[in-house]
């Protein structure tokens, strides 16, 4: 991995991160640690139905629970930000603890805004537009794939205007990660592949963005050699709480890297396909991945000489251009090991909507960063095709 | 002659080689998404005492209209820009990419940033205007 003399980067890793079984249970007193009284538990509705995890999380904050919202949804909307943040207001919270995946933390990042700034999310729409801190949020993930716990970005869906609006500001990054091994050990099989190879692709893409940098490669690279050796023992064994453990870690290093060095093309057209076709966000990326580490590798093969590395490549002796190659089939491999579909087809996304899925990809902000600069629709639509 | 910037003669001049461009008369087809204003951060020291807005009506290819506006008037816009002068300095020297001074926090965005990525030939285009106004920056004798 080279930098030349040219290297120029901001570094950004606010968020205080607590580790260990059973650590969600010092909710109260991390909220407490923030200067804050009451917190408005924010939670997805399968999450609060199907398990008892939100409730838990009640239990122990005691007094200074301020309620639970538990209205979010898979591709939260605006809409539901403003509800949680008027509830929050009615509530008297002072305080934001996300409890769920990244829809949960993204709709808690958004309710955040608007509990301290007042008006609408859509008043916020933009990149480092907030002048103050958001609301004080303390996130604890219940997946180990979106890193979302120490993200700068939201990605929240506007329904009426049917778009996907992205708040980007250093103001709503969570200022506590409780990474609690215990709360992951319920996660059926596909979900932990799926969110473990989302983890993944944020590592990878993290490393051949054109804003890599050392801090944030030196984490990407650690959280792809821990993806590589415990997503498939928590895949088999989901009560096996070192590997829990090791993904949350995985996943929380691969955000941090990512929020800094920024993702590239596996992200906009899973954004895109998201969009469009419901496929889930970490499966997209999985299966894609490969493919972008194959087009990219046209350009800038050398990027992949420590990804293949970190997978398991013996690398001494090998050209860059066969490094990525493995680093592109190991990628495959692993995803296969867990279960993961390997085609855009199989996820029922029709041939016929390739050529449009490409040009609405050249609209998602990830594509700026791709090592490889992508500026026509049919470079996209080759990657599409091979991912078919 | 150089124009100081920011100034209202650097917004006319900005204007002329915005429609003299054969760059942004292509690059900025698409752009049928309203005004975008730009602003530069107040600076004493410097003697910009206010927020120095720039109203750039944008359309196809073409500026329509421009004229220096306040703060205020300019968040009014569907995109405004705002930035700190050396910011803007080092946009004009093309030492920072605007896209991704928004995403490092350097430049900050009001609007749709997916809008902007999808335009971003248009961006870069202006980018290539701004270099081509002679231009006398403050902090410089």
């Amino acid at each position: 991995m080279t930098y030349d003399a040219s290297l120029s980067f901001i570094y950004m890793n606010t968020t205080r991160v607590v580790f260990g079984p059973g650590c969600a249970r010092d909710v109260k007193e991390e909220v407490r640690a923030l200067g804050c009284a009451r917190a408005l538990v924010v939670t997805d509705s399968v999450l609060a139905k199907s398990t008892d995890i939100p409730s838990r999380i009640e239990k122990v904050l005691g007094d200074a629970c301020a309620g639970i919202y538990s209205d979010v949804v898979p591709d939260s909307g605006v809409h539901l930000v403003d509800a949680g943040a008027a509830f929050a207001r009615e509530r008297g919270a002072d305080c934001i603890v996300s409890v769920g995946g990244g829809s949960a933390i993204d709709t808690a990042k958004g309710i955040a805004i608007v509990l301290k700034e007042g008006g609408s999310l859509r008043d916020y729409e933009g990149f480092q537009v907030l002048k103050r801190p958001a609301t004080p949020h303390v996130a604890i993930p219940t997946t180990a794939g979106t890193g979302s716990e120490v993200t700068y970005v939201a990605v929240i869906k506007d329904h009426e205007a049917h778009q996907k609006l992205l708040f980007g500001d250093y103001n709503i990054i969570p200022n506590t990660a409780l990474l609690d091994p215990e709360l992951t050990v319920g996660l059926p099989r596909g979900l932990t592949a799926a969110t473990g190879m989302d983890a993944m692709s944020h590592a990878v893409e993290s490393i051949h963005s054109q804003q890599n940098e050392p801090i944030a490669d030196g984490l990407a690279l650690h959280a792809i050699r821990l993806i590589r050796e415990f997503l498939p023992r928590a895949v088999d064994d989901g009560k096996d709480l070192v590997a829990r453990g090791q993904m949350l870690i995985a996943s929380n290093m691969a955000g941090t890297a990512f929020s800094n060095a920024q993702v590239g093309l596996v992200h906009a057209i899973a954004h895109t396909i998201g969009a469009r076709h419901g496929v889930h966000h970490g499966l997209a990326n999985s299966i894609l991945l490969p493919h972008v580490v194959r087009f990219n590798a046209g350009e800038i093969a050398g990027a992949y000489r420590p990804v293949a590395e970190a997978l398991g490549f013996q690398v001494a002796g090998v050209s860059d251009e066969a490094c990525a190659e493995a680093a592109a089939r190991l990628l495959s491999e692993l995803a296969a090991r867990t279960g993961l579909p390997q085609t855009l087809s199989s996820q029922g996304v029709p041939e016929s909507a390739l050529p449009e899925l490409a040009e609405a990809t050249l609209a998602d902000a990830s594509i700026i960063y791709n090592g490889r600069a992508v500026l026509d629709a049919d470079e996209v639509l080759g990657v599409l095709k091979a991912a078919f | 002659m150089a124009m100081k910037f920011p100034s209202d003669e650097w917004v006319a001049a900005f204007h002329n080689a915005i429609n003299e461009s054969p760059e942004y008369k292509e690059g900025g087809k698409p752009w049928t998404f309203g005004v975008t204003a730009l602003v530069v951060n107040a600076q004493p020291d410097l003697g910009i005492n206010e927020a120095y807005g720039m109203w750039l009506d944008l359309h196809e290819g073409v500026c329509r209209e421009s004229h220096h506006c306040t703060a205020e008037e300019a968040q009014t816009a569907p995109f405004c820009i705002f930035g700190d002068y050396a910011r803007w300095k080092q946009v004009i020297h093309k030492e920072l990419e605007p896209v991704k001074g928004m995403m490092q926090g350097k430049l900050k965005l009001k609007g749709n940033l997916q809008i902007i990525v999808r335009n971003v030939k248009a961006a870069q285009a202006l980018v290539t205007c701004a270099t081509r106004v002679p231009t006398q920056f403050l902090d410089e004798p």
